[in-house]
């Protein structure tokens, strides 16, 4: 392997780079999220576009503004922009506009199922199948973050102070609070669903187990923790931020209490921007703020794989197909490579 | 609480290729003041610009501009042990969309609400990083109604406070006003803030130059202040007045005494001292040191040598409430070098 990584460097551009297609879009590539069989990436200058192997990407013309929030819907993707619009878009360019909230952003979006979830200010909105009109649930400050547990039945909501859990029983949705000092962002559940992390305002990211509402502080980072992805059966929680990929492990029945996480990627003076997991390994792509991706598995005495050279732009995204066989990064000048992961694809 | 293992990295310092940074204009004063007509001044005759315009949900209608983003106003405190740093959440997150924008923006103007506090507005370019990476505070603009001022400067705190981070003051509706009381006027905001400038208008007449693209938040720029000196006279009829209070000094001061005292300063005084400012000649050293505060937060850097032929003087200035009983004047005396 490592005769491989410096020939890789010797050469300036990667295996994945050589054999994989580049495309300059020109606006910061903002979100992106596998369908079925496309990746679908949201951009600066409103669009969305479906990327696929061996064909141009097809641009959907959907927000005015900026594409803020993304998520898949079955076929389809959700998306959410600085034009107040929360959008159903489909790759053949079909546009259904589920809601206008007018002047306001529409800041976050989620899904589960035939769920329809997004935010704006200070609600979530949601729309269950054959119901036109959304329940909402209110909350004390702007939502920040959305998501779902693995079964759909619970909704995380973060906002200044904490998190508000809500539970589905009967139709009905109760809150159940998760507080902490300060301002929480990007919200995610463990894949056990036993504990909530969310991404602070402050360069920390912080935990709650479920059950017992126990506070789980993960700090030390040099910048704000704008990134996270759960990798391997451990799981790993592994995060942007810092010049490693952070990965704190949430076995047992304390997850990372009182230890130390294990670092991966070193960008050298380059901060991780963004991270993701490779499907069923305890590997992690890592992409920083010179627009390189590192390839990692979750162990320090491996030595990483250049994925991507620099671009001199921050990775802003990275998507791996359905299928496990596609990357795509894209970065904040909306240079895109999508490429096989494998070489004999 | 339990929490994870402490994880601490090498890291020094982003170099951050900088991408230019948009400069972002404040606009404060009081409901009524004529806020919404020096924006649409500033949006109608700055022609081929592009402009984000932020306003709050209780603003004055009637903006003219293509790009008006609602924000809410909601003022974070920062869970970092200081009571007085807080932030403005939901600028972070709208400046963080906007430098997601495809098209280059000139400039963002942030219109506050006739009662907010600038300070978290101020204080969110110093606390974020991403905030402080891609935009810088350009200059904190007030409007104050030529009328109305002095007696909302009695029955409001908040409109002291609008002069006191002023970098810009508008004396806007002059024309209503009789000159005397202009005269009056304009030593009660001189007494407040000694390095505004003051600019004296009928409908917010003012030349956009003087307003935007100042700059006004660059460490260079306080090398410009020339702080009207003033007695220290002590005819404020409250306490908690805000009042400034500046010294200059001749003699080179000690560095570990300036910066023993200061930082204690703004440690423990920082919630009533709203800005500081200062130039500073610290004995032994060639380069010119300033630095620029808003309460607890401070940045200060080296600037270059001192100029050929002028005198290497240290000049600070301090607005805020309770000076006189922060012994600031002894302080700065003892940071002199033996």
């Amino acid at each position: 392997m490592n005769a491989d990584l410096e020939k890789l460097q010797e050469t300036n551009k990667t295996e994945l780079e050589r054999r994989g297609s580049i495309f300059n879009i020109g606006a910061p590539a903002t979100e992106a999220v596998t369908t079925r069989d496309q990746i679908a990436v949201g951009f600066g200058d409103g669009t969305v576009r479906f990327f696929q192997s061996g064909s141009d990407p097809k641009t959907v013309k959907a927000h005015k503004g900026v594409v803020l929030s993304m998520t898949n819907y079955e076929d389809h993707v959700l998306t959410g922009g600085d034009d107040g619009r929360f959008l159903k878009i489909s790759s053949d360019g079909n546009i259904e506009e589920i809601f206008n909230f007018g002047s306001k952003w529409v800041d976050c979006v989620a899904s589960h199922k035939d769920t329809k979830v997004c935010s704006s200010g200070k609600t979530v909105y949601i729309w269950t199948k054959n119901k036109d009109k959304p329940q909402t649930l209110e909350h004390q400050s702007t939502v920040a973050g959305l998501a779902f547990d693995n079964k759909g039945k619970r909704l995380a909501v973060s906002r200044y102070g904490g998190v508000t859990v809500w539970k589905l029983n009967n139709n009905k949705w109760t809150a159940s609070n998760y507080t902490w000092k300060g301002s929480h962002g990007t919200v995610t559940f463990s894949p056990d669903t036993k504990y909530i992390v969310t991404a602070m305002q402050e360069n920390q990211i912080h935990g709650w187990r479920i059950n017992d509402k126990a506070d789980l502080a993960m700090r030390g980072y040099p910048s704000k923790i704008k990134s996270f992805t759960w990798v391997g059966d451990t799981p790993y929680l592994v995060t942007s931020g810092s010049s490693d990929a952070v990965c704190w492990p949430f076995d047992g029945k304390e997850g990372p209490m009182g230890r130390k996480p294990i670092v991966v990627a070193n960008g050298g003076k380059e901060l991780a921007t963004f991270v993701k997991a490779l499907n069923g390994e305890k590997a992690v792509f890592t992409g920083f703020t010179d627009g390189s991706v590192l390839l990692a598995e979750i162990d320090e005495s491996k030595k990483p794989i250049m994925i991507r050279s620099s671009t001199g732009a921050e990775v802003s995204t990275i998507a791996i197909s359905s299928d496990n066989s596609q990357i795509l990064i894209g970065d904040m000048k909306g240079s895109i490579l999508l490429s096989s992961l494998w070489a004999d694809n | 609480m339990y929490e994870g293992g402490i994880y601490r990295t090498n890291y020094k310092e982003i170099d951050m290729e900088n991408t230019s940074q948009v400069p972002v204009t404040v606009l404060t004063g009081f409901l009524g003041a004529g806020k919404t007509t020096l924006l649409n001044r500033i949006l109608t005759e700055q022609h081929g610009r592009k402009y984000a315009v932020i306003v709050n949900e209780f603003g004055e209608q009637g903006i003219d501009n293509d790009l008006v983003v609602d924000a809410d106003e909601e003022v974070f405190e920062m869970n970092n042990g200081c009571i007085c740093c807080t932030v403005r959440g939901d600028l972070i997150r709208i400046l963080s969309g906007l430098m997601k924008r495809a098209d280059k923006l000139d400039a963002i103007i942030v219109e506050t609400t006739g009662l907010a506090d600038p300070a978290p507005v101020a204080q969110t370019f110093f606390v974020d990083q991403d905030v402080a990476d891609r935009t810088k505070l350009d200059a904190i603009v007030t409007v104050a109604d030529a009328v109305h001022l002095s007696s909302q400067l009695v029955d409001h705190h908040e409109a002291e406070e609008q002069i006191a981070f002023a970098d810009v003051i508008l004396l806007n509706k002059v024309e209503l006003v009789e000159d005397n009381d202009i005269v009056k006027v304009n030593d009660r905001i001189r007494k407040i803030n000694p390095f505004a400038k003051i600019i004296k208008t009928t409908r917010c007449d003012a030349p956009l130059d003087e307003i935007v693209g100042l700059n006004a938040f660059s460490l260079d720029r306080v090398l410009d202040i020339e702080p009207d000196f003033l007695e220290s006279d002590h005819d404020h009829e409250h306490d908690d007045d805000v009042t400034s209070l500046s010294f200059v000094s001749d003699t080179p001061l000690d560095m570990d005494k300036f910066q023993d005292w200061f930082g204690n300063l703004l440690r423990t005084k920082g919630q009533d001292i709203l800005r500081s400012k200062g130039i500073l000649n610290f004995k032994g050293e060639e380069e010119r040191y300033v630095f620029q505060g808003v309460h607890m937060l401070m940045d200060a850097s080296p600037m270059g040598p001192w100029p050929k032929g002028k005198n290497r003087s240290s000049r600070v200035v301090f607005i805020g409430r309770d000076l006189d009983n922060m012994n600031l004047k002894e302080g700065f005396e003892n940071c002199k070098s033996a």
